[in-house]
This record gives structure tokens, C-alpha cells and sequence, in this order.
């Protein structure tokens, strides 16, 4: 015990020699001649530390839509008669071009166009062509932006997602909502910065995993809060039998002055982090319990929504969830459906995960809308990658599949500062590669940064002796859908 | 003759006066050969050298008869150098710029003031030059020329920057940009609207008038109708033959590509309207909105018009104090401003269980800064929009679902800046909402789930043109839609003595009406749940939410089961199956029931085995039934108990057979079915209960898997 202890003060000492060195005169001039930007003030760290975008922003907040396991874009929001007259016949090598492929289909003997089961229409007045399984977002076209010209560089669902989420495809780097929390903070004190909300259709998944809404490297309290479905959507928020708030009071300003004692000894970031979530939490229990009670909402919210908002855990419920957060300042809401990887039985699959997602998504629309809201909120709606223009294994006249696709995919923005009722970006008539405007990854990130008012280049977090951005090296706004 | 260097370089002065003299006189008739260009290219070079010496040469000069250097000989020596290399330099200067000036970038008035005032500059100086040594060269006229040669050097060099680098390029990012004002949608012609300000951005700055680079000028509509030196631009209605789009559509590396390379360039959309213009005749005078209404060309002109990115909305008020905004700032009153160095603040109130006035009161420290303010949910009375009306420079207003009825929204005509108002869900009414409809900048206002019915929101966006008023959804009742199911507020169902259920439905104003007798509860005679239904026996319950405007929701049903005794220990004489022993045998006494997943380990079953449990009181009880709970799924063989056989006692070596059921055996196929056998038999007295139940040791001969022994799953014993 004694030697721990005088381990523990040889340390200390060790570490206040080792920081009084670093300030001193000699290795500030040693580090700018072996960095020779250290003085130019190009990026200071305590601007972002303030928690304040660059510049005004258009949006907020954001709910992201997530359609995990990634929807085809081909019965969706890309028109493709080509593909129904050529009906199949071989995807021609000079459209491929090579296009690596995924071990599913990679052995594949024939690659058959496959057109879309479902007719699309023309609606509102941006005329865009949407299909028939999506009535509820035709209804709302004129009020979002459809994307048809994404492409990604993952080609399998993980490393896709985590790539849309994260700007990498391994694991460990801060999720798009943590970059957030950390670049403005919180608007509203009382809950959590970023949420997450998952639900489940019936088709085909793929899995989330937690790492999906990780801080990464940055601070904990920027991680995502998954709020689960049922009645108590926070875990562990109500008071145990005994324990009145009073009490729990007393309790947590206790903990918090031993914390803070060895935050003083020990200087770790993270025991702050963790006071804060403390305090966080005591101050959740009033407001969660306010924001997940349905029974204040009109009726015609319900009839909005559908009636399926009414029943936890399922995406009508999240969104519904999810505009109540988000309009008490949750800066980043992150829902997650799954399902919608349909190798086999695209026809019947997407048509119940449509119907899982239409009436909801576009209600969320509709309802922030007459909130006044959606100019401050940007709702995104997408997923991982596009779907295959061949049919992937057995094509009927009334069943095929598609394999995964990243060259050309299409999502849909709405509100925050996005132009409604526009079309960005062209896919060639087989749907396989983009022709007009084609939108990374990054540049959709970046994008999202820009309208909630930071620079991508700029909102970055020095980490292992690099700094980290949310769009690694690349990535440009996309002008053109911007209000 | 002995030649000096002064000598000389007074002789080279002279023969450049000559030639420049010369060049000025015959100049439109000769034409610079094309060695020499790299001579006149470098005159925006060597330009710098005349001006210094020059300036210094006449400071010197300006001061010469100043009595301290009037007899100072290096003085004089140095002045007179000075003073020659400066000239000569700027006659050679002169000339590069009269050779650049004969390439065919440069025409205009700009060009010709800086020719002239720098032909000017040299005649000057070599005036000065020769005759500032005469006796009738003194002290005023020495000053003159110094000034005179000063101020041509400094005009001469102004027009020259303005060739080079455009009209007021110094003070351009200080002087405010005359803002273009936005045309509307209505009013826009192509041509001036559209088609212009394209070849403004990209094509004047070479061809203008005075520039004019191949003779070709795009300021108006009648000299580009003319085309340049090549010839026209295009044909009207043929897109094909247009040298303009030839041009802009040239490879980049292509030397007559247009705008040339380095230039910024037309994109894609600009490229594609000029064609579509010239496609549709090029016509000068006609309206975007007289063509038709899918007209690509209409289409991609809306495109271009419509706004650009807004730029930042600049405050005129300066930051509220950084103290009071930390200090206001607290965990349910949140205040930041819109961005870093930003002026203006939004605020955000949160928890209605606190908020009172002063919650808004206290802002009036910063009332110059909000500009956004979202009390959305908050229990504010319309006094309450007083205080708010004194945020003068508010642009956002969030008050939905507050309590306010409209009374006090004419205290907000004061606020002129506000664009937006969020009324959704409060209690005004049209005539109070009337107030606010003229507000002048207001552009945004959203009435949902309010008591302004649809021809009102109609009626108030007539009166404003330049406001959107937002109705938002509301259910016509036309697609009425199902109810989901009530909800039970336990997940108990085994009690003692009597149990309180309660039924819950999240949607506000629904009827549940349900029965405890088995039978299916309609919407007419079953009573209807009110508060609470209390339960003393074995009960199915039934339940449906009903709701005008809405179908009836699907049927929740729940069974109910008293078990009044609970013995002090369980214990099995023979095993229970290997893959279903649960918990071991308390499982069946621990008023927990299974559901039909016999996986999920409230369920025991039996195959090899008949059941058979011993049940011990260490108290006697008196009981009349025993009854077993037990699961009837044919597919994967589960059956009833053939028998089941009572036997009780005190003494548990002396019990003797209370009672015996034998369960009715499938006959058929079935649907699943959660099922009870209870045994009656005459009140007794015990202290240890056998229960012995026989599974059907052999499938019977309709079923597929006939002849195998049948399972047997229990999951709870009920005593009473």
C-alpha cells in the first residue's frame, strides 16, 4: 500500500516535469521548426471546443432515416424502362466495365436485366418519377430532394454503413451524430445529443451493431443514446423501489464532489464525462418520460403516422419518436430499419418494408412541416448502397433478386436548408452508373455539416498524432440542391 | 571626342523621344512582329522601375533649392542620375507598353488615358531634364514640374492597374456590391434575365467595349446579334450551326475553346440553357413564364433564377454581453448564439413544469439579440406575448401547443422583423389571427390542429400574398383506420385472494368495452371499462377499443386463474424430459404461465414419463380442486393427459385418491390451445397432495407421426 502510494506521487511528479518541459521555451521553438504550421493559427482546436458552428446554419437538426441493408433504387426513385424492355437480356460488359462484384454473384453464369416489378408515375410539380410503392412519399415529393446520383466504395452492408456513418470503413471513428454533438453541442440540456431508434421489417436483414453510433476517439458524452422500444425507452431512468429524487439528489452531488477529487489527482477527461452523464441522466428522468408518452398526440397524428406509431419498436412508432425528440433540440436522431437486403423475393420483401416505411417517413415530413420545423430540420432518407440492374440467381416474370451495387444509388434529403422538390444527378438508362453529378459519400457528409452550419474541413479532432475529420481527405459540398 | 557615360545615355534619351514620338504618330499603321511581342509583354515588368526612380528623382528635385542642398554637390550629382535613369527607363517602358498596346486584347478609353499620361510622363521628365540647368530654371517652376510629374506617374500607373487587374479592383472588397435585385419568377425575360447575366459573368470581362477581343462585344443585345470577327454567334433556332456553342463546348486544352483556359468556365446547366435559347429562336423579348409550362427551357431558367445561396443574414446590433448570456443560461433556458462572432441569439425554453414569466423576463437583457425564440409546449398566457413583443429583432417564433388563445397576438404586429410564427396547436381563433396576417415581413405561419377551420387558412392566405399559411393535415375521417388493441397494465395472471386489472389505451377519448364471461365484446351492450375490473375467480377477459371515426381494434384476451394455496416444497418422483425441466418443479407453483414458446422455460415437459409431483404444506390447508395448466399443440405432439389422478392426505405414506379427470383426447387435427383440467372433489384436509398425470403413451393413428409417445407439457399447478 505504502509503495502505491509513493508510486502514485512519483508519478505525478513525473508528469508535471514531463508538461512543465513541454512549455518550455526551447521545445516550442524545436516544434515549430519540426512543424511548421504549429504558429500559423490555420486551425484552432478551442474554436471548435466552443460548440458553435462556423457560420449560420440552415438546419438544426437532423433525423436520418436510415434503410438498412440497403433499398433498390431501381423500384424506388430511379426510372428505368430500359431496363423493362431489355427485360433479360445480358447486362452489356461495356456497361460493367469491369465493376467488381460480390461473392454472391460473382459466379453468377449470366448477368439478366431485370426491370422493376412496380410501374412509377410522375407526381407533383417537380414531375419526378416515383414508384408505385411509395404513395405516401409521392404525396410529399415537392417538399424533398431526391439524390439519384450516390455512390459509395464499399460494396458489402458493414463496411458500407459504417462508411456512411463514420467516413471509414473500419470501425472506431466517431459517428456522424457524435461529430455533431461534439461540433454544437446540446440545444436542449435535458436529453441526450444524439439518439438512436431501431426497428425491424420482415425482409431480409442485416445487423446494427452499437459501433454504428460510437464516439470514437472523441469524448463520451458525445455517444449515441439507443432508446429502445416498449414503455420504458431508456434503461435504468426510473428511481429504484426506495430511492426518492431527493435522496438521489443528495446521492449524485455526493459522487459528484469524490469525482471531481480525483478528476483533480488524476486529471482524466473521462471523469468529467462521466459527472456530466450523471447529471444528464437525473435530468432525463423528467423529460424522456414527457417526450415518449403518445396519449397528448391528436388524432390525426396517429392517423398521419398510421396507426402503427402506436406500437413500440416499429418504424411508424420511432419516427413518430423521433420528431417529438427532435423538436425539443435532440441535434441528431439516428433511425436505423432493417431489411432491406433483398437477394431473392425483391418483388413481395420491398413491397412490406415499403409499406413499414412510406406513410411514416412521409408523415414525418408532413408533420414538421406544420410545426413550422422543417425549414430547421433535415430529414434523410437512404441507405448503404444501390441495388443490381441484373437479377441476382432465378429470374421469374414475378420474382428476382439484386445484389448490392455502390455505383449508383439514390436517397432523398428534405427541409433544412435542402431545395425542395428537386432532382440532383442522372444514372445511365441501365441504372449502373451515374452520368450527371454524381455524389460521394463524403460529399454527402460534408454536405449535412455544411447545412447545420461547420466546415468539414474544419471540424476536426486531433487523435494518435492525426487529425481526424468526419470526411477523412475528401469530400465538397453539394452546392446545387442547397437553398 | 571623348564619349561619357552621361553623354550617351542623353543621346539614347533623345533618339527614344524620337521613336516614341514616332510610333505615336505612325503607330495604327505598323504591326508589332511577333519577336518582338515578348518586349511588350514585358512592360507591366519593368513599369515599376520609372515609377520609384521618378518619385524619388522629384522629391529630390522638388527640394533642390532648399538653402541647406543648394550647394551640396552629391546632392545635385545624384539628383541628375536619378532624374536621367528614371526617364530613360520610362521611355523604355513607354515603348514595350506602345508595342503590347498593338496586340489585340487591348482598345479602349482606359488604354488611351494610359497611354497618353504615360507618353506624358516621359515628355515631361525629359523637359525637366534638359532645362533644369538653365539660369530662368528656379524654385517655383522646379516645384510645378515635380508635382505635375508626380501626379502623372501616380495617373499612369492607376490606368494601368485598371488594365490589368479591372475597374475598382483595390476597393472592391470594401465597397458594398450593389446588390442585383432579384427578379421575380413572374417578370423574368429570358434574354435579360437569363441568358445576359450568363454572358456577363463569363464572357464580358474580354469582350467589352473595351477590351472587345476579336472584335466581338456582348454587352447588348444588338452587338452580340452581330458576332465578332468570325462571324455571327449563331443562327436563331439552330443550335448546330451556333459558333458561340461551338466554342464553349471546344476541349478545354483546344486554343479556341471559349471562355480560355484559366477563365471560369460556363457549366453544365449554363451550357445547356444557352442552347435550349438558341434552339427556341433566341428570342429577345419573351417572358420565362410565356413559355410552356414543361418547356425545358422554362424549367431549367426557374432553375437559374430561383435564388442562389441566400448569403448570411448580417445584424445590425451588436453581442449581448458574454456574461449575461452565461449567466441567463441554465439547464431548462438555453441560449447560444447562431454562430461564432454571430450577434444574434436563439433561445429555447424547456420543462413546462417550471416555466413561469419571469422565465421570459429575465431575457430582456438580451432582448436586442434573439432572434429566435422556441417556447413550443410551454403553459404561456397571451400576457406572456408582451414581454416577447419587446424582442425587437425576433425573426422566429415557435408557440405551438402553448396556451395562448390569440388575445395577445396584436402585441406582436410590433415586432417587424419576424418572418416566421408557429401557432400549431393552440387555441386562436381566425379573427385574432387576422392581426397578424398583414405583418410585413411575415413569411411563414403555421396554424395546424388549431380552431381555424380550412376556408379560414384559405381566406388568411389570400389576404397575404407573400405569406405561406400552413394548415398542415387533417384526417377527413374518409380512410377511418383501426384501433390497436387495449392494453393490460399487468403481466401477472395467477393471483391469490382477487386481483385489479387496469386496461390502458394510448389514444385519448377511446372506449374500451370488454366481458369477463367468455363471450366476444361488441361495441353496443358490453360494459364499458371504467377505472378498474376486479377479479375473484378464474376468468377469461376480454377487451376491445372502440372509437368514432375509427374501426374497432382486435381482441385482447387474457386468462385469469386463482390459485389460492401455494405449498411450501415441489418435488418430482420421476424426471421430467431432459430438454424441458425449466427451473426444476417450483416452476409449476410459481404463478408464472408460459405462452405458446415451450422453449422459453416455463414449461416442463413429459414424454418417457408420466407426471408425477409430490406438493407438501408444512401448514394443513383445505382445498377442493386441483387444477393443472397444460398445453395442447397437435403438430408437435403435445396432448393432454390422458388421466389425471388426486391423491391427498396428511400423512404423506397414508394418501388415498381424491379425485380422477380424464381430459378429452384430440381427435383430429386442432388449433393450438392453452388448456385447464381441473379435478373437484369434496373440501379436504391436507398436508401433502400426489398429482399423477398420464401422458398418451402411443400418437393416435391419424396422426402423422402415429404410434410414438405423446408430450406432455405443464407449466403451473393451481390449488384452491
Amino acid at each position: 500500500m505504502e509503495k502505491d502510494i509513493l508510486e502514485h506521487g512519483l508519478n505525478f511528479n513525473r508528469r508535471r516535469f514531463l508538461s512543465r518541459l513541454s512549455l518550455g521555451l526551447g521545445s516550442v521553438a524545436l516544434g515549430s521548426l519540426l512543424m511548421p504550421d504549429l504558429f500559423s493559427g490555420s486551425i484552432d482546436e478551442s474554436d471548435i471546443l466552443a460548440g458553435l458552428p462556423d457560420f449560420a446554419p440552415k438546419a438544426k437538426r437532423v433525423i436520418y432515416l436510415f434503410q438498412n441493408g440497403a433499398p433498390s433504387q431501381l423500384e424506388s426513385f430511379d426510372y428505368k424502362p430500359k431496363l423493362r424492355e431489355m427485360m433479360g437480356q445480358e447486362l452489356p460488359a461495356s456497361i460493367r466495365a469491369g465493376q467488381r462484384l460480390t461473392g454472391m454473384t460473382a459466379n453468377q453464369a449470366s448477368f439478366p436485366l431485370v426491370g422493376s416489378y412496380y410501374d412509377f408515375k410522375q407526381y407533383g410539380q417537380s414531375r419526378a418519377w416515383i414508384s408505385d410503392l411509395f404513395p405516401h412519399t409521392a404525396k410529399v415529393v415537392d417538399d424533398i430532394c431526391i439524390i439519384k446520383s450516390m455512390f459509395t466504395e464499399a460494396i458489402n452492408h458493414d463496411p458500407a454503413l459504417t462508411f456512411f456513418q463514420t467516413g471509414a470503413q473500419q470501425g472506431n471513428r466517431p459517428s456522424m451524430g457524435a461529430w455533431l454533438s461534439y461540433g454544437l453541442g446540446s440545444e436542449n440540456k435535458n436529453l441526450p445529443a444524439f439518439t438512436v431508434l431501431l426497428s425491424r421489417g420482415k425482409g431480409n436483414g442485416q445487423g446494427v451493431y452499437s459501433k454504428l453510433w460510437t464516439n470514437g476517439f472523441l469524448d463520451s458524452t458525445h455517444q449515441g443514446v439507443h432508446f429502445s422500444s416498449g414503455e420504458d425507452p431508456v434503461l435504468y431512468l426510473k428511481d429504484p423501489e426506495g430511492l426518492n429524487r431527493f435522496e438521489r439528489r443528495k446521492m449524485l452531488d455526493k459522487l459528484a464532489e469524490m469525482n471531481d477529487m480525483s478528476y483533480k489527482e488524476f486529471g482524466d477527461p473521462e471523469i468529467n464525462a462521466k459527472v456530466q452523464q450523471y447529471e444528464m441522466a437525473y435530468r432525463m428522468q423528467t423529460a424522456v418520460p414527457e417526450i415518449t408518452d403518445l396519449s397528448k398526440e391528436p388524432d390525426d397524428i396517429i392517423k398521419l403516422y398510421g396507426s402503427d406509431c402506436l406500437v413500440p419498436g416499429t418504424f411508424a412508432a420511432n419516427c413518430l419518436l423521433a420528431r417529438k425528440l427532435s423538436e425539443n433540440g435532440v441535434r441528431f436522431v439516428q433511425l436505423y430499419h432493417q431489411g432491406w437486403d433483398q437477394h431473392g423475393n425483391l418483388p413481395s420483401e420491398m413491397a412490406s418494408q415499403a409499406k413499414d416505411v412510406d406513410q411514416a417517413s412521409a408523415a414525418l415530413i408532413t408533420d414538421l412541416k406544420q410545426r413550422g420545423l422543417l425549414d430547421e430540420t433535415l430529414v434523410i432518407w437512404g441507405g448503404e448502397f444501390g441495388r443490381t440492374n441484373y437479377s441476382q440467381g432465378k429470374m421469374t416474370k414475378d420474382n428476382y433478386g439484386r445484389d448490392h451495387h455502390p455505383r449508383c444509388f439514390s436517397i432523398w434529403m428534405a427541409g433544412g436548408g435542402v431545395k425542395p422538390g428537386i432532382v440532383h444527378g442522372e444514372s445511365d438508362d441501365f441504372g449502373y452508373n451515374i452520368i450527371k453529378d454524381p455524389v460521394h459519400v463524403h460529399d454527402f457528409q460534408a454536405t449535412v455539416l455544411h447545412q447545420l452550419g461547420l466546415n468539414h474541413e474544419k471540424l476536426i479532432f486531433k487523435h494518435l498524432g492525426r487529425r481526424y475529420r468526419l470526411t477523412d481527405v475528401s469530400g465538397k459540398v453539394i452546392n446545387d440542391i442547397l437553398i | 571626342m571623348k564619349i561619357t557615360l552621361k553623354g550617351f545615355a542623353e543621346n539614347v534619351l533623345f533618339m527614344a523621344n524620337a521613336f516614341i514620338i514616332f510610333l505615336l504618330v505612325f503607330g495604327h499603321r505598323i504591326s508589332v512582329p511577333y519577336w518582338l511581342q515578348p518586349l511588350g509583354r514585358m512592360h507591366p515588368m519593368v513599369l515599376h522601375f520609372p515609377i520609384v526612380i521618378l518619385l524619388l528623382a522629384m522629391l529630390l528635385e522638388f527640394f533642390r533649392f532648399k538653402d541647406a542642398y543648394a550647394k551640396e554637390k552629391l546632392y545635385h550629382d545624384f539628383t541628375s542620375w536619378l532624374l536621367l535613369s528614371g526617364t530613360l527607363f520610362s521611355a523604355v517602358t513607354v515603348i514595350m507598353g506602345l508595342f503590347l498596346s498593338k496586340e489585340e486584347a487591348y482598345s479602349g478609353s482606359t488604354l488611351q488615358w494610359h497611354k497618353w499620361t504615360g507618353v506624358s510622363i516621359v515628355l515631361i521628365t525629359t523637359l525637366i531634364y534638359y532645362c533644369r540647368n538653365s539660369a530662368w530654371y528656379k524654385l517655383p517652376l522646379a516645384r510645378a514640374g515635380a508635382v505635375l510629374t508626380i501626379f502623372f506617374v501616380i495617373l499612369a500607373g492607376h490606368y494601368g492597374a485598371a488594365l490589368t487587374h479591372g475597374d475598382n479592383f483595390v476597393l472592391e472588397p470594401v465597397s458594398t456590391p450593389v446588390e442585383k435585385a432579384s427578379v421575380p419568377l413572374e417578370q423574368a425575360k429570358i434574354f435579360e434575365d437569363v441568358v445576359m447575366p450568363i454572358f456577363s459573368q463569363k464572357c464580358l470581362s474580354c469582350h467589352n467595349i473595351e477590351k472587345a477581343k476579336g472584335n466581338l462585344i456582348m454587352d447588348n443585345a444588338g452587338s452580340i446579334l452581330k458576332g465578332g470577327k468570325t462571324g455571327k454567334l449563331f443562327v436563331p433556332g439552330k443550335p448546330g450551326l451556333s459558333l458561340l456553342l461551338e466554342r464553349i463546348h471546344l476541349p478545354l486544352d483546344e486554343k479556341k475553346h471559349m471562355p480560355p483556359r484559366g477563365k471560369s468556365q460556363l457549366s453544365e446547366k449554363e451550357m445547356e440553357l444557352l442552347k435550349l435559347w438558341i434552339k427556341s429562336n433566341a428570342e429577345m423579348k419573351k417572358k420565362v413564364m410565356d413559355l410552356p409550362a414543361n418547356d425545358s427551357l422554362r424549367l431549367l431558367a426557374t432553375a437559374f433564377l430561383a435564388p442562389a445561396n441566400a448569403p448570411e443574414e448580417k445584424f445590425g446590433f451588436a453581442a449581448a454581453d458574454e456574461g449575461t448570456v452565461k449567466k441567463l443560461n441554465n439547464n431548462y433556458r438555453n441560449i447560444y448564439p447562431l454562430a461564432k462572432e454571430s450577434p444574434a441569439l436563439a433561445v429555447n425554453i424547456y420543462n413546462k413544469s417550471i416555466y413561469k414569466p419571469s422565465v421570459l423576463k429575465e431575457l430582456s437583457e438580451v432582448k436586442k439579440q434573439i432572434v429566435s425564440l422556441n417556447l413550443s409546449g410551454m403553459p404561456l398566457g397571451d400576457e406572456d406575448l408582451k414581454i416577447i413583443a419587446g424582442f425587437e429583432n425576433l425573426r422566429k417564433l415557435n408557440l405551438n401547443f402553448t396556451n395562448i388563445n390569440g388575445t395577445g397576438l396584436k402585441y406582436l404586429t410590433a415586432l417587424e422583423h419576424l418572418n416566421a410564427l408557429s401557432l400549431s396547436g393552440t387555441r386562436v381563433n381566425y379573427n385574432l389571427v387576422k392581426q397578424v396576417v398583414n405583418m410585413n415581413g411575415l413569411k411563414q405561419l403555421t396554424l395546424w390542429n388549431t380552431g381555424l377551420t380550412e376556408a379560414e387558412v384559405s381566406q388568411l392566405q389570400k389576404t397575404n400574398k407573400n405569406l405561406t399559411v400552413i394548415a398542415g393535415f387533417k384526417d377527413d375521417g374518409k380512410h377511418p383506420v383501426k384501433l390497436n388493441k387495449p392494453r393490460l397494465n399487468t403481466d401477472v395472471t395467477v393471483f391469490k385472494d382477487a386481483i385489479t386489472l387496469q386496461l390502458k389505451h394510448l389514444i385519448n377519448g377511446v372506449k374500451i368495452r370488454y366481458t369477463t364471461d367468455g363471450t366476444e365484446p361488441d361495441s353496443l351492450k358490453s360494459p364499458i371499462y371504467n377505472r378498474e375490473i376486479v377479479l375473484s375467480g378464474n376468468t377469461t377477459v376480454k377487451a376491445r377499443a372502440y372509437k368514432a371515426g375509427w374501426y374497432g381494434s382486435d381482441l385482447l384476451s387474457a386468462n385469469f386463474y386463482k390459485s389460492t394455496y401455494k405449498p411450501d416444497s415441489i418435488s418430482f418422483l420421476l424426471p421430467a424430459n431432459d430438454k424441458y425441466r425449466a427451473g426444476g418443479a417450483k416452476v409449476l407453483i410459481d404463478n408464472q404461465l408460459g405462452d405458446y414458446d415451450f422453449n422459453l422455460g416455463k414449461w416442463i415437459a413429459f414424454r418417457e414419463n408420466n407426471m408425477e409431483a409430490m406438493l407438501y404444506f408444512k401448514r394443513p390447508v383445505t382445498i377442493q380442486s386441483v387444477t393443472l395448466h397444460a398445453m395442447k399443440q397437435i403438430q408437435p405432439y403435445i396432448f393432454p393427459p390422458t388421466e389425471v389422478e388426486i391423491w391427498g392426505g396428511t400423512d404423506k405414506d397414508k394418501l388415498h385418491l381424491l379425485g380422477r379427470v380424464r381430459p378429452d383426447i384430440p381427435e383430429k387435427m386442432e388449433e393450438r390451445e392453452l388448456i385447464k383440467i381441473e379435478a373437484k372433489f369434496k373440501s379436504q384436509h391436507i398436508s401433502c397432495l400426489k398429482i399423477v398425470a398420464k401422458n398418451l403413451k402411443k400418437l393416435p393413428e391419424w396422426h402423422p407421426a402415429k404410434g410414438q409417445p405423446a408430450w406432455l407439457f405443464v407449466d403451473e399447478i393451481f390449488l384452491n
